[in-house]
């Protein structure tokens, strides 16, 4: 039936009024000559002022209170937490550089664990010359792919070339009992910054918290499916600027 | 730099509730799923508010934002299929009092609606029922305009194939 041919498709535009010009003026014409189009418009017509017929009412329904009050008072738990920032560094001025962990009370074990791996890794592999990565930056979509399959989050990898900060690529690495990703850039005075990727198992979130290790500082956090931490040599307001912009691409996705 | 909705985000948020409601209602049919889904499409949106792009229209970001939801919803949990469950299918004739013209054409949209493969229902529900753009519904749904096009005919090719068939169950029974 006409419902199925391509022309078709022009009616369907029409009736939704997506045609404009000589598109719309050749159906015009069309439907007027054709009996079959007009039956074929007349049905899309009849469909569409059922439909509104059935759901029309709602918008005229008062909206519930509770969904009112949610849209008039809900928290916003995601935000950059600037006052946690503020509140570790403080703490880290009062117990100073010896116990990195020691005078964060609030931190949990397992983000304790995730700073110390994201930390080492940092660590090990940002040194290495020749080796530092196991997939290039040219090969990134595989890199995505199978990072993504191995940490069971499909997740993306942020650009930071913008800041400064051009991809060289990643490889995989153990988490707790899980694997484990980390992407490394490298910026022109060849700083490098990773980023540790792993799930998430618990699935709660955790605000953006920091630790200083020598000249080492990490920023870390905990959203929905994926456990993340940042780790470069650098200012602390030049790794705001960073995890933030890393924070934000994360997140898009999901 | 805290990122936080404004109070005109919200306000605006507040206005589109309505038909954030209405379009919810189409997609999973369900009164109190489509205002769960509803719920939670406010609280990710005020979450996510500092993504959305105030040079764009606010509606069809909510209308992406909740449709995500829903998707996920759908994948995880079979209860969001918006297919009614099976024991609420057999008695269709049988619901719906023949003499009630109105009600009864309601009861026929909706139950045909219900048949629709869910990708079909979504693109027709924004098109014929929330009448967007093909564009916006293109960007919404993440798919290319020709997609729409061709999901959408065949979605009201699909309704059309149900009404008449139903239909003429109707007639021959109240005759």
């Amino acid at each position: 039936m006409t419902f199925e041919t391509i022309e078709n498709w022009a009616l369907h535009a029409f009736a939704d009024g997506e045609l404009e010009g000589e598109e719309r003026l050749a159906m015009e014409k069309l439907l007027v000559e054709n009996e079959e189009a007009r039956k074929a418009l007349a049905a899309i017509n009849y469909q569409k002022s059922e439909l509104r017929k059935s759901f029309g009412a709602v918008v005229d329904e008062p909206v519930p209170q509770a969904l009112l009050s949610t849209a008039q008072k809900f928290s916003i738990r995601r935000r950059w937490p600037y006052a946690a920032m503020a509140a570790s560094i403080a703490l880290l001025v009062l117990g100073g550089t010896a116990g990195w962990f020691s005078a964060l009370q609030s931190v949990s074990a397992q983000n304790i664990s995730l700073a110390n791996r994201a930390t080492v890794a940092h660590f090990v592999y940002a040194a290495e010359q020749r080796h530092m990565v196991e997939v290039p930056a040219s090969d990134q979509d595989h890199l995505q792919k199978w990072l993504s399959k191995r940490i069971g989050t499909e997740f993306q990898i942020p650009n930071l070339a913008a800041a400064g900060f051009p991809f060289l690529g990643g490889r995989l690495l153990a988490a707790d009992n899980s694997p484990a990703g980390q992407l490394m850039y490298e910026a022109a005075d060849k700083r490098r910054l990773t980023i540790f990727v792993a799930g998430n198992p618990s699935g709660k979130d955790e605000p953006v918290q920091w630790t200083w290790k020598d000249k080492l500082v990490t920023c870390f956090w905990r959203e929905g499916k994926l456990a993340l931490a940042v780790t470069g040599e650098m200012s602390d307001e030049e790794m705001t600027a960073l995890a933030k912009s890393i924070y934000d691409q994360m997140d898009e996705k999901s | 730099m805290i990122i936080m909705a404004t109070s005109n985000f919200r306000n605006d948020l507040v206005k589109e509730l309505p038909t954030l409601r209405r379009f919810a209602r189409g997609l999973c049919g369900d009164a109190s799923l489509a205002d769960d889904l509803v719920q939670d499409c406010i609280e990710r949106a005020l979450v996510k508010s500092h993504l959305y792009d105030p040079a764009r229209p606010l509606r069809a970001w909510l209308y992406a934002v909740l449709r995500n939801i829903y998707v996920s919803n759908w994948r995880r949990n079979s209860k969001f299929t918006g297919a009614k469950h099976i024991d609420d299918m057999d008695g269709f004739e049988g619901s719906v009092p023949p003499d009630q013209d109105s009600n009864f054409s309601v009861a026929l949209i909706t139950d045909a609606l219900d048949t629709l493969p869910a990708q079909q229902r979504e693109v027709l529900v924004l098109i014929s029922l929330e009448e967007m753009s093909y564009a916006h519904a293109a960007e919404i749904i993440g798919v290319p305009i020709g997609t729409i096009m061709s999901r959408l005919s065949r979605a009201r090719a699909h309704l059309q194939n149900i009404l008449e068939e139903r239909g003429t169950t109707i007639l021959r029974r109240v005759k």
